[in-house]
């Protein structure tokens, strides 16, 4: 990432902040919420998924643990919100410790499955132990903020996306973001030249598994209202997976670019189909797939650099046929 | 400890286990021979009992006929969905073969969805109000009964399949070694159409099966999708007959459960044996190969 | 001590004997190869020794420490580098970044690691090459990406799997002299090699035979080619009779 890159950046953030200056109705504030919201969950998943390569389809583990959290630690214990917020992030990094320790030994498809197993129970357990978590009937989550709250809200999502931003970019320069694209490409390889590469995919999920979980208990406490199948489901850990893919696992942009456009084909399908949203994440997924494997930023940025190539070698035609 | 109620438990899951096994059969060709990871196996179970219903709505035929008819169409889907999609990232890795039959899986639910509706459906069967008695303590629906029935039939062809026909042999050449296949000669493009093809049917005809005793809505394949690699990975990879032991297995576990802890435990118990499985012997309980 | 100790090692897989009673030493700053025929157990040694599998009889030690059962990302870190007879190259990263990996055991700087791997890449006359992307290399760029890869990691010996092997003599030849400058840097080597003699002789100062998993001559270069078994091995029995 140049210095040019993160002014740019950091002026988008600036601007973020601002907007609610401009927009001010409540539905508005919330779609945006929801595209930053994705947008962090986006570039959480990235860390493992598309810099470590690891497809986890079982991140609404963290959220749902994140959200829960927040929910019974202030609600049973009497816990301030802000401090069963970070409890909540706790019982997330536990939950990664297990399912990471466990679905890291396996490869491929298996730990994929696996990943989503553990989110599954997650789900079941929450549905069937209605004295602890309140069962399918859910549970109330306190408010973190007050006043005029889809801004508050908005901002707080702002920021956790710049959270991720940096954090994400921070990796990306460093030996441990090397690691992670090492364990991707060839975890043999990596192996073999001294990666510890059990303990590194574990520490990127642990990561990963807090962001996710900040970005949980956010939603939660909007809401004000969670249930296990909203929370844990696996159609929250397909979108924030398809979010990820769609702009480009393994980029910095991705996840962000990722979500806009996801979130915002998904609001304007809901307003046509109502019931059937859940047709635009397929269809879309399997047109990247099939056609836009590195999304929408891997690709721009291939064609880019393909271009700036092709262009240096006709310039050098041009001048070898002029001489 | 009432021994019929566990008995009548376990003769229950052995029922339901028939047609899991079915499903996970096929799942066993698809992934386990083929390597080709179907996250939407459970929806094109779905579509074979929409398929049903729909016919059985407009005819009035027996299900018990028309899941052939299923068995067809979702050949034929099968097929064309394994060169239209599956074919053109051939090469390509698991982690984009996941992502796309996700997606395939996510069209099929949501589209039945749009046309059909959220609601759930049942249909009624003169059948399903027989009853079988076995001595004064044990009954069985006929309904179960025919479909274990037709379930051992079908998944006895499709071991005879796999394992005796050209095609099968072929398929399973191909997972050994797929460099070398088409030197033997094999068409490995049009074996593996078949073979997913077929794999699919078998999802489709179970679903044809099911529709009598079970509500019919668009999610409820998704449950299958998880339970047919359950099924699979217990086992063990490209065993068939591992698969189907594994389906006779969960119907019987999840019955049980029920049984003793209530319904809304034996999905999570499935899981739970599943993760066993795969972090203490990942070459599944019946399985020899290394995961 | 010697700084890699085979102590009778024996290792199968299922009901072949991949390994059979292997036993030999490598002392520092030595040139060896292990040479034998597809089959031989060569690449299942250089397994044993890194880690990847364990022996079923017998010991591995280097420098002293018994490494029978590490794990490979440990070896590395004891200063085992190796590659890959079917090269494994980091495919979507550039040829800077894969050698990068490997400098990165002795640094967390990704500036300096740049630095050390654009030092091996000259040495291996690679620098031209950098900023490609692996993934469109040739065959023989990418096997002196793996030893560039394994030499950023600063090993005391790497192993070299097949590393002439798809090469034309003349690339076998220059590869061959670059390799011998090794001990310069204080590095020892180990290569598994089936047939380019031409580079064995030339560069090394131990030979090891292995047919079918057993060894069967151990050696000066000039000693084992006249070793009865070796060239009953290689060239039948006809050949050894005749006392050639």
């Amino acid at each position: 990432m140049k210095r040019s890159h993160l002014i740019v950046a950091f002026v988008v953030f600036v601007l973020s902040l601002l907007l609610p200056l401009v927009v001010e109705t409540g539905y508005a504030l919330q779609i945006l919420f929801r595209i930053y919201l994705f947008a962090a969950l986006g570039l959480a998943w990235n860390l493992v998924g598309g810099y470590a390569g690891q497809l986890s389809l079982g991140h609404a583990a963290y959220f749902g643990a994140g959200a829960y959290g927040l929910a019974l630690f202030s609600g049973k214990l009497g816990v301030s919100p802000w401090l069963a917020l970070l409890m909540g992030v706790v019982v997330a990094l536990a939950c990664a410790l297990l399912i990471g320790g466990v679905s890291f030994r396996l490869r491929g498809p298996y730990f994929v499955l696996a990943t989503i197993a553990f989110a599954e129970v997650l789900r079941l357990v929450a549905k069937n132990l209605p004295a602890v978590t309140g069962g399918d009937v859910g549970v109330q989550v306190p408010t973190l903020f007050h006043g005029n709250v889809n801004r508050a809200f908005y901002w707080a999502a702002v920021m956790l996306t710049a959270l991720a931003f940096a954090t994400t970019v921070a990796i990306s320069r460093a030996r441990f973001g090397y690691y992670l694209m090492a364990i991707r490409e060839d975890e043999d390889t990596a192996l073999s030249v001294g990666i510890g590469a059990a303990r590194t995919k574990l520490v990127a999920l642990l990561v990963s598994s807090a962001l996710t979980a900040l970005a949980g208990a956010l939603y939660g406490s909007l809401f004000l209202y969670i249930v296990p199948d909203q929370l844990l489901s696996i159609d929250v850990s397909n979108e924030i997976a398809i979010v990820a893919m769609l702009g480009g696992a393994g980029t910095v942009l991705g996840p962000i670019v990722g979500s806009v456009v996801l979130e915002s084909a998904s609001e304007i399908f809901k307003n046509v189909f109502k019931e059937a949203h859940l047709l635009i994440y397929g269809v879309l997924l399997v047109l990247v797939v099939l056609f836009l494997p590195e999304g929408i930023v891997g690709t721009l940025t291939a064609l880019v650099r393909r271009r700036a190539m092709f262009g240096g070698i006709k310039a050098g035609a041009k001048g070898v046929a002029a001489d | 400890m009432d021994v019929y109620a566990a008995l009548q438990a376990v003769i229950n899951g052995l029922l339901t286990g028939a047609l899991y096994a079915l499903v996970g059969m096929g799942l066993a060709l698809i992934f386990g021979v083929m390597r080709i990871v179907n996250f939407a196996h459970g929806a094109f179970m779905m579509l074979g009992m929409y398929a049903t219903y729909v016919l059985f709505t407009r005819s009035n035929i027996s299900p018990y006929l028309l899941f052939i008819v299923a068995g067809v169409v979702l050949f034929g889907i099968g097929y064309a969905i394994y060169f239209a999609l599956l074919r053109p990232i051939h090469g390509q890795s698991d982690f984009m073969q996941i992502l796309l039959t996700l997606g395939i899986g996510l069209i099929a639910t949501d589209g039945v969805l749009l046309i059909f509706g959220a609601d759930y459906h049942q249909i009624n069967i003169p059948l399903l109000g027989e009853n079988f008695h076995l001595g004064s303590h044990i009954s069985v629906n006929a309904p179960w009964v025919v479909s274990f029935g037709i379930a051992v039939v079908l998944a006895v062809a499709l071991y005879l399949f796999v394992m005796r026909t050209m095609i099968g042999r072929a398929a399973r050449a191909i997972a050994q070694n797929r460099y070398a296949a088409p030197l033997m000669g094999i068409n490995v493009f049009r074996v593996q159409a078949i073979s997913f093809a077929i794999g699919i049917a078998a999802a489709g005809m179970a679903g044809g099966l099911l529709l009598p005793v079970f509500y019919i809505y668009p999610q409820v394949g998704d449950q299958f999708t998880l339970k047919a690699f359950v099924m699979v990975v217990l086992g063990g990879m490209e065993s068939i007959v591992g698969a189907a032991l594994a389906g006779l297995v969960l119907g019987v576990v999840e019955s049980l459960t029920s049984l003793y802890w209530g319904n809304e435990w034996a999905l999570a118990v499935d899981f739970v044996i599943f993760l066993l499985v795969l972090s203490l012997k990942p070459s599944g309980i019946f399985g020899s190969q290394k995961a | 001590m010697a700084l890699l100790e085979i102590d009778h090692v024996s290792k199968r897989f299922g009901g072949l004997r991949a390994i059979h009673d292997v036993a030999f030493a490598i002392e520092e700053n030595e040139i060896a190869f292990i040479v034998g025929p597809n089959g031989a157990g060569k690449t299942t040694l250089f397994n044993l020794i890194t880690g990847v599998f364990h022996p079923d009889e017998g010991n591995i030690r280097f420098q002293g420490h018994d490494i029978t059962h590490i794990s490979p990302n440990h070896a590395a870190r004891l200063g085992i580098g190796r590659t890959f007879q079917l090269v494994k190259p980091l495919r979507n990263l550039t040829v800077l970044e894969n050698v990068m990996l490997g400098a990165f055991l002795h640094t967390s700087s990704p500036s300096k690691a740049a630095e050390q791997a654009r030092e091996v890449l000259r040495y291996l006359q690679m620098e031209k090459a950098m900023h490609f992307t692996a993934s469109g290399l040739p065959v023989a760029m990418l096997k002196r990406l793996e030893i560039a890869r394994a030499l950023a990691t600063r090993p005391r010996l790497i192993l070299l799997d097949e590393v002439v092997s798809g090469l034309s003599t003349a690339e076998a030849l220059a590869l061959a002299e670059i390799l011998k400058r090794l001990p310069e840097w204080g590095v020892a080597a180990v290569g598994g090699v089936e047939h380019v003699m031409q580079v064995v002789m030339s560069i090394a100062h131990r030979v090891v035979v292995l047919d079918h998993g057993t060894q069967i001559a151990e050696g000066k270069p000039q000693d084992v080619v006249r070793t009865p078994a070796v060239i009953e091995a290689y060239l039948g029995t006809k050949y050894k009779e005749l006392g050639l």
